[in-house]
């Protein structure tokens, strides 16, 4: 038992792994659902029924039409697939015993998470869809849109990396002479069975929903749990996978995930073939590159995106509810800016919807869907190369310098 | 478990939420006197692979294998 039980909550799974799995259960979710991955989508919703909660009247909010806001989140398979990620991460979280209540040291993060995710939500919902719908399963869908976004969440990325490196943004640690005393380890271990308990009760609730006949309910809640598994057990970032290439030369993740885009992309096209599927497309056009840098940035300043947040909110890293709150915020405010304020009229009216299987078909859509990964892979590396050669000749010039 | 290595320095990073982890880290490994050995204390998870895969991506040494102690991480690293 302790030979399973050790690798699968003792350790963090292989990213490359986590989302080639994140890859193919997001086609076959398409495949069974006609819907993608996605969370904004909803958090918008979430807005709109908070709004309403205090009474102001959104009817004639278009926005709102446009994400068919219909029922409560308890009603919709969207709204399962997040409260799913927030279950399946928890669940993980307290069977590997790592749940603790985190307080940043430095206050400042505070204002840095609500406002990033102020920005990140305005900007993601700009764009129709954040690193899920716009990016992980946009690719897959051969929508257009998602290319202009990955460019564009880049560009932000690497103004909210530069940002990151200031003294007076980052703080400074506590750093003192001599050895600190680690955190007394509590000798009795709770949280295992607390999980378990969890688990059994949302897996009877998927189970209700498939015998009472809510089959899209109970898609929802079984891929919104799988996916939570995966991200928290794969600690997957999108945040990191384009930030920490800029910060600190990393690229595991930018790798992993386009690893596991190329693997959905392939699935993708075979299950619209066989299905006759119609894929998820979005308007491309300047605002889905301004949303996209938006998005970018915000996601640095907030130290998560929209799924990065979930998880590390379920380990206790208290951090992300202002994030969270930032993100609602600004996906909310984005939806009354649409019509309201003429962020329609000036920044989405001219787009259109652009699908690369409608323009240059199925095998012309594939092939130019894996070379442009197959590109941003090998800009990863690059940047990554660079980065640590840069590093050698500045460790030199010390050692000279000595 | 406790740990009997000396320190010269500990950066207390308990809270912190990635990146800051290892930026903090890697520039407070960068300022430090050759040889001299750094204790860190962290609780992101994220930070439990990244801390110590980049340290070493970047040139320093461990003193020994990172330490679990319970939802917390202790690397001691060599500036």
């Amino acid at each position: 038992m302790k030979r399973i039980i050790q690798p699968v909550f003792q350790h963090y799974w292989n990213p490359y792994l986590v989302l080639l799995l994140a890859g193919i259960l997001s086609a076959l979710y398409f495949g069974l659902t006609s819907t993608v991955w996605a969370v904004t989508g909803e958090f918008t919703r979430l807005g709109g029924d908070l709004l309403m909660l205090f009474g102001v009247d959104i009817s004639g909010w278009q926005y709102f039409d446009m994400v068919h806001l219909q029922g409560a989140t308890w009603n919709r398979p969207d709204g399962w697939i997040v409260w799913g990620m927030f279950a399946g991460a928890l669940i993980m979280v307290l069977l590997s015993n790592s749940f603790k209540i985190r307080l940043p040291q430095q206050k400042r993060r505070y204002v840095q998470g609500l406002i990033g995710g102020v920005i990140a939500g305005f900007g993601a919902r700009l764009a129709l869809g954040c690193n899920l719908a716009a990016f992980f399963t946009g690719v897959p869908q051969f929508s257009f849109h998602s290319w202009i976004f990955i460019v564009a969440t880049g560009i932000g990325t690497f103004f909210g990396a530069k940002l990151t490196k200031t003294r007076w943004w980052k703080g400074k640690p506590s750093l003192i002479r001599g050895n600190a005393k680690p955190t007394q380890v509590k000798k009795r271990i709770i949280q295992p069975y607390i999980g378990t308990v969890i688990a059994i009760f949302y897996i009877g609730l998927i189970i209700y929903f498939f015998t009472s006949g809510q089959t899209l309910l109970g898609l929802g809640a079984l891929f919104g749990l799988a996916f939570g598994i995966l991200i928290e057990r794969g600690q997957i970032c999108f945040t990191s996978a384009f930030r920490d290439l800029f910060l600190i030369g990393r690229s595991v993740m930018a790798k992993a995930i386009i690893a596991g885009m190329a693997v959905s992309s392939i699935l993708t096209v075979v299950v619209i073939w066989i299905y006759d599927l119609t894929p998820i497309t979005q308007i491309a056009t300047l605002s889905t590159f301004i949303g996209g840098t938006l998005f970018g940035l915000g996601i640095v300043m907030a130290s998560g995106c929209e799924t990065g947040m979930m998880y590390r909110l379920m380990e206790g890293q208290l951090l992300f509810l202002p994030v969270f709150a930032g993100n609602i915020i600004g996906a909310t405010f984005l939806a009354y800016a649409w019509d309201h304020l003429g962020v329609y009229d000036v920044l989405v009216k001219g787009g259109s919807k652009i699908n690369l299987l409608d323009t240059i078909g199925p095998i012309g859509a594939i092939s130019v869907t894996l070379l442009m990964l197959g590109g941003l892979y090998a800009l990863t590396v690059y940047g990554e190369k660079r980065y640590h050669c840069k590093l050698a000749i500045k460790r030199g010039m010390n050692i000279h310098a000595n | 478990m406790q740990t009997k290595v000396e320190a010269d320095f500990t950066l207390d990073l308990r809270g912190e939420s990635c990146p800051y982890p290892v930026i903090y880290t890697l520039e407070t490994l960068e300022g430090m006197n050759k040889g001299d050995m750094l204790q860190v204390i962290t609780d992101c998870p994220g930070s439990f692979r990244n801390v110590p895969e980049e340290a070493i991506a970047h040139g320093y040494k461990f003193a020994q294998d990172p330490v679990k102690n319970g939802q917390e991480y202790v690397f001691h690293i060599y500036a």
